[in-house]
């Protein structure tokens, strides 16, 4: 196995066509027993300017080594450790997070060794988790989870989100929670739930998911909850302090943009909504192994 | 997916018109907004600098309908949507002393990549039931962000690079062969090798030339557009999603447009996702796959007018170029 000490990652990110990743996920790679080769991954690469600090890779990789020593007992846990800081450090808008490049330069050259060490299971670690959708790939579904499920500057709902990794695998592929009040809605029923100690999360989580999906089709959510207007400038000011920002914190949760929160009531309109489709949603029993399966 | 609606829905057309665009304060020229292929094309003069833009819009609404159906507080709603920066926002329009709705809404570059859709929603409480969707644009508008013209198709992307020598190390290993399709990005691209056969570029880049030089420039392109039409094909099924029973998706985009093209070819007679679950099944399960490549290759040939092509070209090779004039 590889040991982060192998590993010579470059000091800036860059960004690495899709195209140039399929050739180097060898067996070897996906395994773990052999880095990725870094000097041929480097050429096909663009780089990022090093003037940017929120491309430096140091806080990332320290970000990852403490996350890789904290949950080794229980690596699904580090995804809710994780995610805010990781969306607190590489700083970016939407329109850059989207570029699959820019993911696939994370998961091949500055941290292979973390996809293995997080989607290792009895199998090789899936493709998709070095070079694939939002939702899949290793970095990018913690980034998305954290944009996707904050509030504003509150990473408190990303925490619930990651707890259940159904969240991530299913809820995250809806378009319906591009509205964000929508996604905090489905949070809200799930902290409940997960208050009441319910058992089978991940089943309620999916049965809820696609619910909300399906009534999306003739429901509005927008006009039943209205999410008013974010602050651009406040998030481009946000992402220009990454110059002097300091090492995201270990133990409290960092803060986010606070480029709009949603307000209080405006979740409340849909979450009634949201247990009354729960409750009259069938729910899947899995079988046990496909539930653990999907844990990793 | 067209929603079954358990409740009555407004029946007349909603139309949904972009009256102008501001970037930045200052206003689009009026060519980059076009109603017949209901696109915006954003980038103008290749400013790149610019953090919003301002969507006037106007929407239309079947009158009496509206006002009179078995509804209430109804209120039309823009919504700006793209998918691969999974963003949506939306605003309000309201009625105005014409008989129209008006409103406006903002386009946040930072949130957005090369192409967002604009859909308009007419939203009403129908039996006690607030925010029921009545009514909707039957087509959308795209804001192109990347586009200099505004057009709905956006056509594959051509482009030249020195593959042995230039700066995309990825395209190294290709260095001998005339050209690549590459389907994994966003739009699907075809790079041709500028340091492949020599001459090829400037045949394939002019326009008059003699008999012969045209015939190798069209059956190159026939053979090119039948290399990307085979690829697209490929990737658009190896890409499927799928709903919870696992009945494969209808993909968005690019995609769509190649399944759509090619599934009446490659399965004929069947309903399209009909079509859709059998070749994704036959991929999966590796039975009569094989056999379905060559449909494959004939839907592709299809596509690329092949057959018309090499038909001139054939022409040209045996009576001569004399008889081209004819």
């Amino acid at each position: 196995m590889i040991e982060p000490a192998d590993l010579d990652a470059p000091d800036v990110m860059g960004l690495l066509p899709d195209a140039a990743v399929e050739e180097f996920l060898s067996q070897a790679v996906r395994s773990g027993h052999d880095l990725p080769p870094p000097v041929a991954l480097r050429k096909a690469s663009i780089m990022l300017p090093s003037a940017e600090a929120r491309w430096h890779t140091k806080p990332l990789r320290d970000l990852l080594v403490e996350a890789m020593r904290r949950f080794d007992d229980d690596r699904v846990k580090a995804d809710g450790w994780l995610a805010p800081r990781l969306h607190a450090t590489v700083r970016m808008t939407r329109g850059e997070a989207a570029d699959s490049r820019r993911w696939n330069f994370l998961a091949m050259i500055v941290a292979p060794d973390y996809v293995v060490w997080r989607h290792r299971g009895q199998d090789l670690v899936a493709a998709g988790r070095f070079c694939g959708p939002h939702y899949t790939q290793a970095f990018a579904r913690l980034w998305w989870a954290a944009e996707l499920f904050r509030n504003g500057a509150d990473y408190r709902p990303v925490e619930t989100a990651c707890s259940v990794q159904d969240v991530l695998n299913t809820t995250m592929r809806l378009d319906v929670i591009d509205h964000r009040p929508t996604a905090l809605a489905i949070l809200e029923v799930l902290a409940d739930l997960i208050r009441e100690n319910r058992g089978r999360l991940g089943d309620h989580v999916n049965a809820l998911s696609s619910s909300v999906n399906a009534a999306g089709s003739t429901l509005v959510y927008d006009a039943l909850a209205e999410e008013g207007v974010g602050d651009i400038a406040v998030l481009q000011d946000w992402i220009a302090e990454a110059q002097e920002m300091p090492p995201a914190p270990w133990e409290r949760l960092p803060y986010g943009p606070d480029d709009g929160a949603v307000k209080a009531g405006v979740v409340d309109a849909l979450v009634p909504l949201f247990e009354r489709l729960l409750a009259e949603a069938p729910i899947r029993q899995r079988p046990r192994h496909a539930a653990s399966s999907g844990e990793i | 997916m067209i929603p079954v609606f358990s409740y009555p829905t407004l029946f007349g057309d909603v139309d949904l018109e972009v009256m102008s665009v501001s970037v930045d304060g200052s206003d689009l020229p009026y060519a980059q907004i076009s109603k017949l292929e209901r696109t915006v094309a954003l980038d103008h003069g290749g400013r790149s600098d610019w953090e919003s833009a301002t969507l006037r819009l106007r929407a239309t609404l079947p009158d009496d309908e509206a006002s009179g159906g078995p509804w209430s507080e109804l209120t039309c709603l823009s919504v700006l949507t793209e998918k691969a920066t999974n963003s949506r926002s939306s605003s309000r329009l309201s009625v105005e002393a014409d008989g129209h709705w008006h409103g406006a809404i903002e386009l946040v570059r930072g949130s957005h990549l090369t192409r967002a859709t604009l859909s308009l929603a007419v939203v009403a409480t129908v039996g006690g039931v607030a925010g029921r969707l009545i009514g909707q644009t039957r087509e959308n508008w795209y804001v192109d962000l990347v586009a200099t013209v505004p057009k709905r198709q956006r056509a594959i992307d051509i482009m030249e690079a020195d593959f042995a020598n230039g700066p995309e190390e990825w395209l190294r290993p290709f260095k001998e062969s005339p050209w690549i399709v590459d389907t994994t990005g966003d739009t699907p691209t075809v790079y041709l090798n500028t340091g492949g056969v020599e001459g090829l570029l400037e045949i394939l880049n002019g326009t008059g030339g003699a008999a012969t030089e045209k015939m190798v420039r069209e059956t190159t392109a026939a053979q090119i557009a039948h290399d990307a039409w085979t690829a697209m094909f490929h990737t658009a099924v190896a890409d499927l999603d799928f709903d919870e029973d696992g009945t494969p998706q209808m993909p968005t985009g690019w995609k769509a447009r190649v399944l759509r093209l090619m599934i009446p070819d490659v399965l004929p007679g069947r309903q399209l996702n009909d079509a859709l679950y059998e070749i994704n099944d036959r991929r999966t399960k590796g039975f009569g796959w094989s056999g379905l490549q060559t449909s494959i290759q004939y839907a592709a040939g299809r596509r690329s007018r092949l057959n018309r092509t090499l038909t001139n070209a054939a022409r040209i090779a045996l009576r001569g170029e004399g008889d081209e004039a004819r």
